[in-house]
């Protein structure tokens, strides 16, 4: 052996690696590489064959290195397994014994096919089939041929939330895609320059191609304030650290938007054509306070100062009016086609009623709300005009576009519940003030999950007559209104904004199928437990809000299916366990490349495969092969093989120039279905140039073609058609939400009537945080009780990888601070005598928690922070970290739940020293 | 710039502004290097300066430096480390005898020993038996800067640093390109063109490693943040504060045990020859003294024994007596053993001199490898060889008094050995007396100057009040009072035995890491400037 060297070191070129793909968490995919030896997986490393094209340098995130010891942790579900306990809770063993596939397969069908024989609706009219799925919608990127499945199935509940809503940037989700097009938001970081950044925690949250960009433009220059309570990892990389108050985000940016609006000269501050041609800024609003119309076309008015007379907004006007009072005629469109029609009135702008809208928001009322000094509101401000650079341009491939380096990022829980729509509209309009929106150095979008098509943002951008952009609102209108729900949580009847495309479910009110079947809505058709409810990576008795109420759910539901990797808190009340192929394990295609959450913004697209690397340890089957196994068993085989041929593995099997479908009839194994999968996809990416089968895909691991970088703005494609964003007057938000009113007041809906106040065509703030203060009236106690706020920051090493219980990531993750415990602030601790690994106890008005004092300075005083989620009971390894989690702590509650369903991470709490030793070193 | 040189310098440079602290090159590390539960090589240390709300949280990155002037190499006994002439140093686990000096030398926490094979679950899993390291069990690990990558590159004509595959695994894996690796002897090379354009630092550089890590601070234009000295020292006080060292691990009461024993029977040793040279105590008495004196070393010797990592191995210690204070130590065993076996049989006129000056070499062998324990700053501190052979007379002395008062007739004790060991007590007790006075200016940090404190009025009233005053009382009076003898003696080892032993297994606090300069992320040069009074206020 040579002097440092290990016995064994196995020549780089000699090493037998497998490559996959890893997209444990939104932020992926990043592609990697699994070593090899004797049939075991040894080692990872990044697939540095992609370096020049990802938008991460071809580096794989943390978590991914995790995947090994997945694979081989001795506490895996081994074979299935059937309950043998009929009681079900955490305090009952459920005496898990071994089966076999066939039968395992075979008790599953039997349901299904029971509730097919009966129809797939219950009497409530609701799917008796449920399945949930968590992590952001990344597991279709492991499950396979399921989607199949759900799609051969029909209706099923999709709604049943695991965390959804509370733990994504759910405002942005809904009013960016109404907006921009942006179900996540991201700053154009190759070219930005200066960043706002409420509470976002992209380098905690943004994966490789996150951190990569950011600390690529860190080093050129961009500067970055952090506005956040706590100084995460994010705000650790910024260049100012701004602490404060927890859910006031929107009180800071309100103050921002009035110094550059009111306080100062907006017309040296903004980027006027931009405001003249791109938004509703000049659009004369009626007196009920909707558009002033056209009577003819309909179309919005706007005020031509040079031919001194109001005009349809389509027409070429090149300088319309802000400020004044015109008299117009013309029509207003109210609710239900009321239709109001006024002569010769007074009117005023949009623009008009924004700055008044405005006036009252100083930067000393917003220190008064959020505790950020009036100067540094007035700075910050001040700041972000300065480096707009408006009037600069940039070419990106040969074309010529606006270049407004700036950008206003928020984060979750700034981004949820109460507060998450007044916070995504001023950022929004803050950026659009200065023409930053969809340019390059500015405000972008990455891809749209509500509007369709699905994988190209840019050909949902069809016009209105109002000259926005179309969006698939649910109906609320007196016909068009769905009065009668056809998923549990009801998010067609109560959130127009949600849409109905497949992820709408879970983008609406998802947690209020916990709370109804306890507490069942008036007007609403009983809330009926499904019948069976299939869970599949996803762990919602732990990632819930107020999560023992939902382990106590689910306990009562009739039949769960879980599939599962090792126990889980939520496969422990399970009636039987699948124990699929992981992800070193199993076999998929997917699409890369384009735009996509949260920072990948590639110049190419194409496609990566995951494969199984090494020899099985278990007794596990691959996805595929069980979506195959349980449609030929449940009686809709035909059906599942159509829905492959017709793209629900990722891609349509056969087009105009080509046919590899499958025969219906018969079925396939995994890997002549991804076969076909793989051909389709080489197919069409090189139009029938380069066609490649599954052995190719296996062996080379990913397929590229370039992708414009063009395509990551939106604003070029929304100027070719000549429309305009839809800020800042929320007409059609007043319009749905008023007939959304009388529509729940006719169906004698009563509890939703808070939700609907949200519905303002320009969002008057409210102290947001008052909101959770009060919030432990309505459960009985006392808020003075609670004096602390409770927030929860994510953690790169665990999010959403399901891997709490992957003890090489516990050791890694403890050198990241807040991974040992509750994050309370040195000097607030001093005061509670609490010193350095004390136990805690934090209780809210709902539950309890406990953990070790991690003493910070970087937290303010009033705020305490768990990261991620722990405290599991079932979990092996996770079970023993002795964790908190804020879970325990929030309410599922209406009060706390907003317009769009979403509510947030958040509860007031008191805190304790709790009795039992220190910490151990 | 360094000029060309056909010999490469392995470094790296790691830039403060980029990294995140997301662990990325941790678990790397861990993959590429198969190391067990609780041993990283690699890591991030997550840092807070400052209080709120004026706080900034830092990475910063740490593990073996690859120092151009290693203090691990030269204390090795064995030779198992050593440094290539491309920089690397380097640990061979075959040669390795597991005394943990070169982690005690390391100033930067970088060094580590496993005794038993650990399981992250608790068993082995197939990965885990197929990647484990046997030969690494007993012995001293850390960072290797992945050499086998770099040579496997080398032998390919890849450019380790820029071919990725061959560039050490925590530095291809980076996800912030915060860690770059390279050749300082190439001008041209990415490490060289970083640091020319950005101002660097080397942690510690004071200590005089030179090594081979350079952190980049700042952005252009925006300056770094320096710290206030008093405000970093406050902080060390702080265990939970990351960058504090924690109480080395390796040396516990069976290496106390021969810095005890062993300083008390070679000081023995040299003081006996002394009074048997020079002030006639007889042969026969020499004889009796001395083999005393030798088994109580070998019971400190056969405790160290206990104590390495690999026992089989042992006779490795006498490979490196160019440079090992330990291997020296251990000639000096081989010389003193046989010299008082040899004297016990066939008594020698001119063995007592061997044995005498044996000892004497040998207590400061013993002194000097404390002393090259630089990653202790309690045991570096550059009083710490003196006050180790002083301490060593002053027991030697107080043994010789409690051998007269058990035997006096036997161990005959005069005037002139009282005299020799109140000198010896003079010594220690103003010797350690700067010590602690001089901690801080040593550099010894919050936590062992603590412990220094907390002991030191024992130390100077127990250990060296009452002996000076008891061996001044012998050495006036011309019949010896064995209860005088017996205290001061007894005074005397006390003392001696309890610093040594709390210096070692309580102030034994590893150094520090250190961030001088604090970066300061986005400067916001490259974009348009703050333009002050810009917007006008209306009105």
């Amino acid at each position: 052996m040579s002097a440092g060297g290990k016995p064994g070191f196995k020549p780089i070129a000699d090493r037998k690696t497998v490559p996959v793909y890893c997209i444990q968490c939104v932020a992926g995919p990043d592609l990697l590489k699994v070593e090899v030896e004797d049939g075991v997986a040894t080692r990872i490393e990044s697939n540095y064959g992609i370096q020049d094209e990802h938008p991460g340098a071809g580096r794989v995130c943390v978590k991914a290195y995790g995947l090994i010891q997945k694979t081989y942790n001795p506490h895996r579900i081994r074979q299935p397994m059937k309950r043998t306990n009929p009681l079900k809770g955490r305090e009952h063993d459920p005496g898990f014994v071994p089966i076999s596939w066939d039968e395992a397969l075979d008790l599953v069908a039997e349901k299904l096919r029971g509730i097919r024989a009966r129809g797939i609706l219950d009497e409530s009219g609701y799917p008796r089939l449920a399945f949930t799925s968590g992590g952001g919608g990344t597991p279709v990127q492991y499950m396979g041929t399921w989607p199949a499945f759900m799609v051969a199935w029909g209706k099923l509940d999709q709604g049943y939330g695991s965390g959804q809503g509370l733990k994504c940037y759910h405002s942005e989700h809904l009013y960016g895609e109404l907006w921009h097009r942006a179900f996540i938001v991201s700053p154009d970081t190759p070219y930005c320059n200066y960043v706002i950044n409420c509470g976002n925690n992209v380098e905690a949250a943004g994966g490789v191609a996150g951190i990569w960009r950011e600390a690529d433009a860190r080093v050129r220059g961009l500067k970055r304030i952090q506005v956040e309570p706590h100084l995460s990892v994010s705000g650790a990389v910024s260049a100012e650290w701004v602490p404060i108050r927890p859910k006031t985000d929107a009180a800071f940016l309100y103050g921002l938007l009035h110094r550059i609006l009111v306080e100062t000269d907006w017309r040296k501050n903004c980027d006027l054509p931009f405001l003249e041609q791109s938004t509703n800024f000049p659009y004369l609003l009626g007196p009920h306070g909707y558009f002033l119309r056209d009577p003819e076309t309909l179309k919005p008015l706007i005020w031509d100062s040079e031919a001194n007379r109001a005009r349809i907004w389509s027409d070429a006007i090149a300088h319309p009016a802000f400020e004044g009072t015109f008299r117009v005629s013309g029509v207003e469109l109210g609710p239900d086609e009321e239709r109001w029609e006024h002569r010769d009135i007074e009117v005023h702008t949009v623009f008009h009623e924004t700055i008044e809208f405005l006036r009252r928001y100083t930067p000393e009322w917003a220190e008064a709300e959020c505790d950020v000094p009036a100067a540094t509101v007035r700075r910050v401000a001040d700041e972000f005009i300065a480096h707009a650079c408006i009037g600069e341009t940039i070419e990106i491939e040969g074309q010529t576009l606006p270049l407004r380096p700036v950008a206003v990022m928020l984060g979750k829980t700034v981004n949820n519940g109460w507060g998450g729509y007044h916070a995504c509209w001023a950022r929004t309009l803050l950026v659009a003030l200065v023409g930053a929106l969809e340019v390059p150095g500015g405000l972008v979008g990455t891809m749209v999950k509500l509007n369709r098509p699905a994988n190209d943002r840019h050909k949902s951008v069809l016009p209105t007559v109002d000259g926005f952009m179309e969006y698939p609102f649910n109906e609320t209108s007196r016909e068009g209104w769905q009065g009668k729900p056809d998923l549990r949580n009801a998010y067609i009847s109560l959130v127009p904004l949600v849409g109905h495309s497949a992820w709408a479910p879970a983008l609406g009110p998802a947690h209020l199928p916990w709370l109804f079947q306890k507490n069942p809505p008036a007007g609403l058709p009983r809330t009926t437990k499904p019948e069976v409810w299939i869970c599949y990576r996803s762990n919602p008795a732990i990632s819930s809000l107020e999560r023992e109420r939902v382990a106590q759910q689910i306990a009562e539901f009739p039949f769960t299916v879980a599939f599962a990797y090792t126990l889980d808190e939520t496969n422990y009340l399970a009636d039987v366990l699948l124990p699929e192929a992981t992800d070193l394990e199993s076999l998929q295609l997917i699409r890369i490349g384009t735009t996509k959450t949260v920072q990948q913004f590639w110049r190419h697209q194409g496609w990566a495969i995951r494969q199984p690397v090494a020899n099985p340890v278990v007794d596990s089957r691959d996805m595929t092969d069980i979506a195959t196994e349980l449609a030929r068993r449940v009686g809709i085989l035909g059906e599942y093989n159509e829905a492959i041929n017709g793209g629900a593995a990722g891609c349509r099997l056969s087009r105009e120039q080509f046919d590899y479908g499958l025969d219906p009839n018969v079925a396939h194994g995994r890997d002549e279905i991804w076969d076909a999968v793989c051909k389709a996809a080489s197919h069409e990416l090189t139009r029938g140039e380069e066609v490649h089968g599954v052995d190719w895909f296996r062996e080379h691991g990913f397929m590229l073609r370039p992708y414009p970088q063009l395509q990551w703005y939106l604003y070029p494609t929304v100027k070719k058609r000549g429309l305009r964003f839809e800020l800042p007057y929320q007409e059609r938000i007043l319009r749905h939400g008023t007939q959304l009113a009388r529509r729940l007041h006719e169906a004698g809906i009563d509890w939703w009537t808070r939700q609907l106040e949200e519905y303002q065509p320009l969002p008057h703030y409210e102290s947001f945080p008052d909101i959770w203060i009060n919030y432990a009236k309505e459960v009985g106690r006392d808020p003075k009780d609670y004096p602390f706020f409770a927030l929860t920051a994510r953690s790169m090493q665990y999010s959403w990888g399901a891997n709490a219980g992957i003890p090489l990531i516990n050791e890694i993750a403890q050198n990241v601070a807040g991974h040992k415990g509750v994050i309370i602030n040195r000097g607030c601790a001093r005061e509670l005598g609490i010193a350095e690994g004390d136990p805690v106890v934090i209780t809210s008005p709902v539950g309890e928690t406990s953990g070790f004092a991690v003493l910070r300075e970087g937290i303010r005083p009033d705020t305490v922070l768990m990261i991620g989620q722990f405290d599991h009971w079932a979990m092996p390894v996770a079970k023993d970290l002795q964790l908190p989690s804020l879970n325990n702590l929030t309410s599922i509650a209406l009060s706390l739940t907003d317009s769009t369903g979403s509510s947030a991470d958040l509860a007031r709490v008191a805190i304790r020293k709790g009795s039992g030793p220190r910490r151990p070193a | 710039m360094n000029a060309p040189n056909k010999t490469p310098r392995w470094g790296m440079v790691v830039d403060l502004n980029r990294c995140v602290g997301c662990q990325t090159c941790t678990i790397a590390c861990k993959h590429a290097n198969d190391t067990p539960p609780g041993v990283q090589w690699r890591r991030v240390l997550d840092i807070e300066h400052g209080t709120f709300p004026n706080v900034q949280r830092e990475f910063l990155l740490v593990g073996c430096q690859h120092c151009a002037n290693p203090s691990c190499v030269p204390v090795c006994p064995s030779g198992a480390t050593r440094q290539r002439a491309d920089g690397f140093v380097t640990m061979d686990y075959d040669l390795c005898i597991g005394c943990a000096s070169c982690a005690e030398a390391c100033p930067y926490q970088a060094r580590t020993l496993v005794h038993d094979q650990r399981w992250y679950f608790g068993v082995a899993t197939p990965q885990e038996r197929q990647v484990e390291h046997p030969d690494r069990i007993g012995v001293a690990q850390k960072c290797t800067f992945c050499v086998e990558r770099v040579d496997d590159g080398l032998a390919h004509g890849k450019v380790p640093g820029l071919d990725l595959n061959y560039t050490p695994a925590c530095a291809a894996a980076c996800v912030a390109r915060a860690i770059r690796f390279g050749d300082f002897n190439d001008p041209d090379s990415e490490v060289n063109r970083l640091l020319a354009g950005t101002p660097s630092f080397q942690m510690h550089a004071e200590l005089g490693n030179d090594p081979q890590i350079k952190y980049l601070y700042q952005v252009p234009a925006i300056p770094g943040r320096d710290l206030n000295g008093d405000a970093i020292d406050d902080a060390l006080a702080d265990p939970s504060n990351p960058l504090t060292g924690p109480h080395q691990p390796w040396w516990d009461y069976r290496a106390a045990m021969n810095f005890m024993l062993g300083g008390m029977s070679s000081g023995l040793m040299f003081l006996a020859w002394l009074t048997h040279q020079f002030f006639g105590l007889p042969q026969d008495a020499f004889v009796r003294l001395t083999t005393a004196a030798g088994a109580v070393m070998a019971v400190g010797l056969f405790f160290v024994f206990l104590k390495i990592g690999r026992k089989a191995r042992f006779l490795n210690v006498l490979l490196r007596p160019q440079s090992s204070w330990m291997t020296r130590e251990t000639y000096f065993v081989a010389i003193i053993f046989p010299a008082l076996a040899v004297n016990l049989l066939v008594p020698q006129a001119w063995l007592p001199a061997v044995i005498g000056l044996g000892g004497l070499g040998f207590l400061y062998c013993q002194a000097k490898i404390l002393h090259a324990s630089k990653g202790v700053p309690a045991w570096r501190a550059p009083l710490m060889p003196w006050l180790l052979t002083a301490t060593g007379l002053l027991e030697g002395s107080g043994l010789y008094a409690l051998a007269h008062a058990v035997a006096p007739a036997a161990l005959p004790y005069g005037s002139a050995a009282a005299t020799l060991g109140a000198f010896a007590t003079l010594a220690t007790g103003v010797l350690w007396l700067r010590y602690r006075l001089g901690a801080k200016a040593a550099g010894i940090e919050p936590l062992a100057r603590r412990e220094i404190d907390r002991i030191s009025s024992l130390v100077s009233g127990l250990g060296h009040a009452v002996p000076l005053l008891g061996f001044l009382t012998l050495a006036a009076t011309s019949a010896v009072a064995a209860p005088v003898a017996f205290v001061t003696g007894a005074a005397a080892i006390a003392g001696g035995l309890f610093w040594k032993y709390r210096i070692l297994t309580r102030a034994g606090f590893l150094q520090s890491h250190a961030m001088p300069k604090l970066p300061r992320r986005g400067s916001g040069a490259r974009a348009a400037p703050y333009r002050a009074g810009y917007p006008p206020v209306l009105r």
